[in-house]
């Protein structure tokens, strides 16, 4: 009898009732693989694992739940008629009818794909949850070059751009951007919107390796659900704050690349509109049912009220800041866009033309700064007397203003990422400057913290008016001495006195603590000795000594020997890992050691 | 040149159309020729129809003829009319010539040179004889063309022997011919194409007038006519309209949550944060070092780090990612081709799996050290077997010697020389009968140890076989002699001689009975002997399976077998099988119960060990996988709940039972040593006696406790 029989008659159960094969979905459904791969893709239907793999264990299998409802999916049948559709113009096309193949090829059904995303994403946060992956590939593909032969078309590529930067515009402006990190692989950027932390990756603006081994058909059927999803979650998001969502640029911005900034112009036009309509509500209504008579009027008066954002007053530098300062007194924000709002506040930055300007100039006003570069359209000159730093990234500058400083760009995502405006002599032009570092990472209690990030945190803290103990020699001493502090400024004459106060607590703390120590490391010794005998104790100790090891294995073996075998399991799998990561860190605790070694001995 | 045209029919054509063919050969008017020969020349040799028209009005104002009239209908007709007049003149023209001036000459097509010498040249129509012409000599020839200028003209026709002149219309026929042009002037060779096979209104074949449906609409077209109309009027028609881009919209607007259809939705997990390493700028110690590169070398593919951490110097140095492509078509491919299920994340302290153990400390007394080392036997140590009041002990060893030992002092009491290696001892469990149960190969030996002074006679006598007359009648009313009782009186004691080498011996608790298994006897494997009668009995059970170790109940009849794979517990006194213990191990070695009789242990050679709650259930309540080698013997200590195995990794641990489960391992000192057995002893001293090899030892602690290790003297 074979392994899985099942009597005439008698339905199937269990798992192989509930799961089906890859091969069998497809039969099922009466599509190609292609075709339900893109079903797959587009409505977020995955493999599941059952517990029993009734068909074998090589085999993909669905769930049936999930197979029935691509099954009922409108979009199958939307498919079929494409397919029958591409028939006809092929057949047209081979009888060399030319006219009835363009004729049919100018009508061509289409789909949208905007239901998918309500019934994938029912909420408005859900969809924020799943958008890393969205904004990732659609940065991706903003900057990959168009190529005919992969279908990867110039219109797509413009779109992902567009949609880029339309989100980048509203993080930018609404402050929600949290975190930033320059990585090999392209800038890091966190955010913060409703609630929900979004991550995302943009390549460096460099031309992009497209490998062979890459299919991407695949690749661009994921892209055409996520420009759809962006699309729509930029529309959302704009309306919240109250701009009209598909943007319209200034023509002139737009040819020179500076997008971001005429996304920004879009902003500041859009909010004084708005501002002045909300007066005047009634007769925008029914000035809105006229302009929606005259479509083609409406597109025109747009596109030069576009072109007239150049008139507008934002085009003077610090407007921006003002706008933005009326809109804090309006807005109840939390405390870190408070925070992040007013990081660059009142500094005015200049790009040089080396420096990546598109992310500066996305990553800037987003925390507050005014912003503008080396080339056309930008909104003030290089000789401008209110710079206060110019972002260089070049050996050395040859003509420099006094009033500015000349910083690397690594300076401005490090004050970002640490929240305090960082001294900037170790970023100078020509300088290597200091490790960046990730702020994703969170410091386990025995990891290794990088000496810098030590640096960063005494940095805060003294930007916070407190002292923490401070690591190393320099730590040590400061603390000894407040005085020293009080020398160099950082602190004031009766926080002195508290930290001298609050010095002597913590040795007092210190010596409590040490002496417990002392106390338990003697008081076990003692009850040992105790148990084993009092007579002889030079030989016992050793014994004892000896034993106590041993009591340590069995105990080990004991507990092992104890626990269920899924325990067991569980518990080695928990130590390997620990192990794993206890030798990383002491790798790279053994390189520091190293370098620091080398340098001493060079010193 | 049958066309013999003068220059008067094309002159007088209304007038007198006929008489110019009467005489054919007239010539005049020479001025007009000449006039004509320059206006010819002049002229272009298309023979266009302007130069015909110049010819005629020439022909016109010298002439003073009638012509005009029907020259200038031909300029007012145009070509074509004229041409067709012209056509049509000259198919008259030639007709009437052809009539008129047949070949006066009938002979035919014959060469004339026939005719050479003849007077006549041929004949005539009516047979008459055409006489030749007289012949002009050369001179006079010559001198006709000086004088004459239109002498040029004239050919002479050898077949009708007269001369022809040659109008100016035909002479000019002539220059085209020569020239490879078409004879008439009038002839267009680029004229407009006629289609002469499409027709307008009349088919040229049928003559038919046109049906009258061809000048009605159709009924059905008009029908298609109205639906387009209504289509279009309707909106469901419509043209041209441009390519609309897929609309956005506030897809949120309303913010209900759908109930989605499907299964449940798993969100992917997301991506990993990039650490320190991943930086285009990381602190020096996150960059491997040369040699650390060097040995991702030399692992395998799949074992090298996936990303190998790289400095550079400023931002601007910093490359495309070559992988970028790459590393999404990857996240893709997982999202969605991975099997997605939610796991529940462990991030649970490992401590926090341990069981609960209670300190050792509370659980005192428990052996801990090494006390006292009993010396003296020259090969390992196979048995040990604690005397009922704790004293004493018995040791058997495969140096063919049976010891006992004084516990607290370790003396070395007794020696018994065997003729075997010894396989068991086991002390008599009754403390009024010292006696010894030995097995030695084949035989089972009861020996006296000779310690209770008072009752010695009374043992001796209890160890007194009659050698000859019992053991025969014993083999005859069996039938299987299995076992034999004599005398034996080297040792003074009673000598059991089996069938097959016997592995173990156990005591009943009262002394009397005791059992022997010789495992290689099959059906026959145990036995059970009674000392006071000398009598040795076949179990009533039937076996299942090799039997390993036997066991006596301590309190009650019953008696435990147990077999490679479970442990059986028969009733004595019913005879029936009370229980049946599956152990789920393959290879049980020995068995203990507890002096209460109702935990049992069963050790094992996989290393398990299982604990049966007898009251509970026939499964183990608990197994302990705690040796990695074999288990060889397992034992309960008689008063505290406290257990012990060892095993031939060279290890024992002694269990505390009792509310928890706890182990102390008891590390043998040297090496490879490996425990033979345990055991537990009752009261004051030592609780459990492991034995090993050829070494013994036995320290004592503080709290009174001791652990034996056997060893060497």
């Amino acid at each position: 009898m074979p392994k899985h029989y099942r009597p005439a008659g008698k339905k199937k159960e269990g798992n192989a009732a509930k799961y089906m094969t890859r091969s069998q979905a497809i039969k099922y459904l009466q599509v190609s693989l292609s075709l339900f791969r893109k079903l797959c893709i587009l409505k977020g239907v995955f493999p599941r694992d059952p517990k029993k793999k009734v068909k074998g264990n090589h085999h993909t299998y669905y769930h049936m739940k999930d197979i029935a409802f691509l099954k009922h999916e409108p979009l199958v049948e939307k498919f079929r008629d494409m397919r029958t559709y591409d028939r006809k113009v092929k057949k047209a096309v081979a009888k060399k009818n030319k006219d009835l193949a363009e004729r049919l090829l100018t009508r061509k059904p289409t789909y949208t794909l905007d239901r998918l995303i309500r019934e994938r994403y029912p909420k408005f946060v859900d969809a924020l949850r799943d958008l890393d992956d969205c904004l990732s590939m659609v940065h991706l593909f903003a900057a990959l070059p168009a190529i005919e032969r992969e279908k990867i078309e110039v219109k797509r590529v413009h779109n992902c751009r567009r949609l880029s930067h339309e989100w980048q515009a509203y993080i930018s402006r609404c402050h929600k951007l949290r975190k930033v990190f320059i990585s090999v692989k392209g800038i890091y950027y966190q955010a913060e919107v409703e609630g929900q932390k979004v991550t995302w990756l943009t390549p460096h603006a460099l031309q992009q390796v497209l490998p062979d081994d890459v299919d991407y058909k695949v690749m661009l059927t994921f892209l055409e659900f996520y420009e759809t999803l962006l699309a729509f979650v930029n529309f959302k998001i704009y309306n919240s704050i109250n701009v009209k969502y598909p943007p319209i640029l200034d023509p002139r911005l737009e040819a020179l690349a500076a997008d971001l900034y005429a996304l920004s112009r879009y902003f500041d036009a859009n909010s004084n509109a708005s501002i002045a309509s909300s007066q005047t509500v009634a007769v925008s209504e029914t000035d809105q049912v006229k302009d929606k008579k005259d479509g083609a009027d409406l597109d025109e008066s747009e596109l030069r009220l576009a072109q007239l954002q150049h008139q507008l007053p934002s085009n003077e530098p610090g407007a921006l800041m003002r706008l933005e300062k009326d809109a804090a007194g309006e807005d109840e924000d939390d405390e870190e866009t408070k925070e992040c709002r007013t990081l660059f506040k009142d500094m005015k930055f200049f790009l040089s033309r080396e420096v990546p300007r598109e992310s500066l100039l996305f990553v800037i006003p987003a925390f507050g700064g005014v912003v503008s570069w080396e080339g056309e359209g930008a909104p003030f000159k290089e000789t401008d007397q209110g710079i206060t730093y110019q972002i260089v990234d070049r050996p050395t500058q040859g003509h420099k203003f006094f009033s500015r400083d000349y910083v690397q760009p690594q300076w401005v995502f490090d004050c970002i990422n640490a929240r305090i405006i960082l001294p900037t002599e170790e970023y100078m032009v020509g300088r290597v400057p200091p490790p960046h570092l990730s702020p994703f990472v969170v410091y386990g209690p025995d990891e290794h913290v990088p000496d810098y990030a030590e640096t960063i945190k005494r940095l805060q803290a003294a930007a916070r008016k407190e002292i923490l103990p401070m690591p190393g020699l320099v730590g040590v001493e400061d603390l000894e001495n407040p005085q020293n502090l009080l020398d160099e400024g950082i602190i004031d004459r009766s926080e002195a006195i508290e930290v001298a106060k609050r010095k002597r607590k913590l040795s007092i703390l210190q010596k409590q603590h040490l002496d417990e120590l002392n106390k338990e490391v003697k008081g076990e010794k003692l009850s040992f000795e105790s148990n084993v005998s009092d007579k002889k104790s030079a030989t016992d100790t050793g014994d004892a000594e000896v034993d106590h090891l041993q009591e340590g294995k069995d105990e080990e073996a004991m507990l092992k020997s104890s626990m269920s075998r899924k325990q067991r399991g569980l518990y080695e799998a928990i130590q390997i890992g620990q192990e794993r990561k206890k030798a990383k860190t002491s790798r790279i605790k053994e390189r520091k050691r190293l370098i620091d070694e080398a340098k001493k001995s060079s010193t | 040149m049958k066309t013999t045209k003068s220059k008067q029919d094309s002159k007088p054509k209304e007038k007198e159309p006929v008489v110019h063919e009467e005489d054919p050969v007239v010539s005049d008017s020479d001025e007009e020729w000449s006039e004509d020969e320059g206006s010819d020349g002049s002229l272009s040799d298309s023979g266009s129809e302007q130069s015909d028209f110049t010819e005629d009005k020439e022909d016109l104002t010298t002439s003073d003829d009638a012509v005009s009239l029907d020259d200038e209908d031909d300029v007012g007709q145009g070509s074509q009319s004229e041409s067709e007049d012209d056509s049509h003149q000259g198919v008259e023209e030639s007709d009437s010539s052809e009539d008129e001036v047949a070949p006066r000459n009938t002979i035919g097509d014959v060469p004339l040179e026939w005719y050479k010498d003849e007077e006549h040249i041929g004949y005539d129509i009516t047979g008459k004889k055409l006489k030749k012409k007289e012949r002009q000599d050369k001179l006079e020839q010559f001198l006709l063309s000086a004088d004459d200028s239109n002498k040029w003209r004239e050919i002479y026709d050898e077949y009708n022997d007269e001369t022809v002149e040659v109008t100016k219309e035909e002479a000019k026929m002539i220059r085209r011919l020569l020239k490879g042009k078409a004879p008439h002037a009038d002839f267009d060779p680029h004229a407009d194409y006629v289609d002469w096979f499409r027709w307008h209104g009349k088919h040229p074949i049928s003559n038919a007038p046109e049906p009258k449906r061809r000048f009605i609409e159709s009924k059905w077209e008009g029908k298609k006519v109205v639906k387009l109309i209504r289509a279009i009027r309707n909106g469901w028609i419509t043209f041209d309209k441009p390519k609309e881009e897929p609309k956005v919209y506030n897809l949120w607007g309303d913010d209900q949550a759908e109930k989605a259809g499907g299964l449940a939705y798993i969100p992917a997990p997301k991506p990993q944060l990039p650490g320190h390493e991943e930086s285009y700028n990381p602190a020096l110690e996150f960059i491997p070092t040369q040699e650390e590169l060097d040995a991702y070398q030399l692992e395998f593919e799949e074992d090298r780090p996936k990303f190998i951490p790289k400095r550079f110097l400023s931002l601007r140095s910093v490359p495309a990612y070559e992988k970028a492509v790459k590393e999404t078509f990857d996240r893709c491919l997982d999202l969605y081709l991975c099997p997605r299920a939610r796991k529940k994340r462990i991030n649970i302290d490992p401590e926090s799996l341990k069981p609960k153990l209670p300190s050792r400390k509370d659980l005192r007394p428990y052996p801990s050290t090494c006390y006292l080392e009993y010396r003296g036997h020259k090969g390992p140590v196979m048995s040990i077997s604690t005397d009922p009041s704790g004293q004493w002990i018995a040791s058997g060893s495969s140096d063919c010697t049976v010891r006992i030992w004084e516990i607290d002092t370790g003396r070395c009491l007794k020696i018994w020389e065997l003729d075997e290696a010894v396989n068991y001892v086991a002390w008599n469990p009754s403390p009024e009968l010292p006696i010894l149960a030995v097995a030695v190969g084949a035989d089972v030996y009861l020996l006296n140890a000779g310690l209770g002074s008072e009752e010695q006679h009374k043992i001796e006598e209890l160890l007194h076989v009659e050698t000859p007359a019992a053991p025969a009648p014993d083999d005859s009313s069996k039938g299987a002699p299995t076992v034999c009782w004599s005398q034996d009186e080297k040792h003074k004691g009673i000598r059991l001689k089996h069938t097959k080498t016997v592995s173990s011996v156990e005591w009943h608790r009262k002394g009397d009975y005791f059992s022997s298994i010789m495992p290689s006897a099959e059906t026959r494997a145990i036995s059970i002997h009674q000392l006071s009668k000398k009598v040795t009995q076949r179990i009533p059970f039937k076996l299942h399976g090799l039997p390993v170790s036997t066991a006596f109940h301590p309190s009650r009849s019953v008696f435990f077998i147990s077999t490679k794979m479970t442990v059986r517990v028969y009733d004595l006194l019913k005879h029936e099988l009370i229980k049946k213990l599956e152990t789920g191990l393959r290879n049980v070695s020995s068995i203990a119960i507890h002096p209460s009789g109702d935990n049992v242990i069963v050790g094992s050679r996989e290393g398990k060990m299982c604990w049966f709650d007898m009251d509970l259930s026939s499964q183990p309540y608990k197994i302990l996988r705690c040796h990695p080698k074999d288990i060889t013997s397992v034992a309960y200590h008689r008063t505290y709940p406290l257990f012990a195995s060892c095993s031939e990794d060279g290890t024992a641990y002694v269990f505390h039972g009792m509310k928890f489960f706890v182990g102390i391992k008891a590390q043998m000192e040297e090496g490879s040593w490996t425990a033979s057995s345990t055991q537990g002893s009752p009261g004051y001293s030592p609780l459990a006696l492991i034995r090993l090899s050829s070494f013994s030892v036995t320290k004592k602690l503080a709290t009174g406790q001791c652990i034996g290790h056997a060893g060497y003297v």
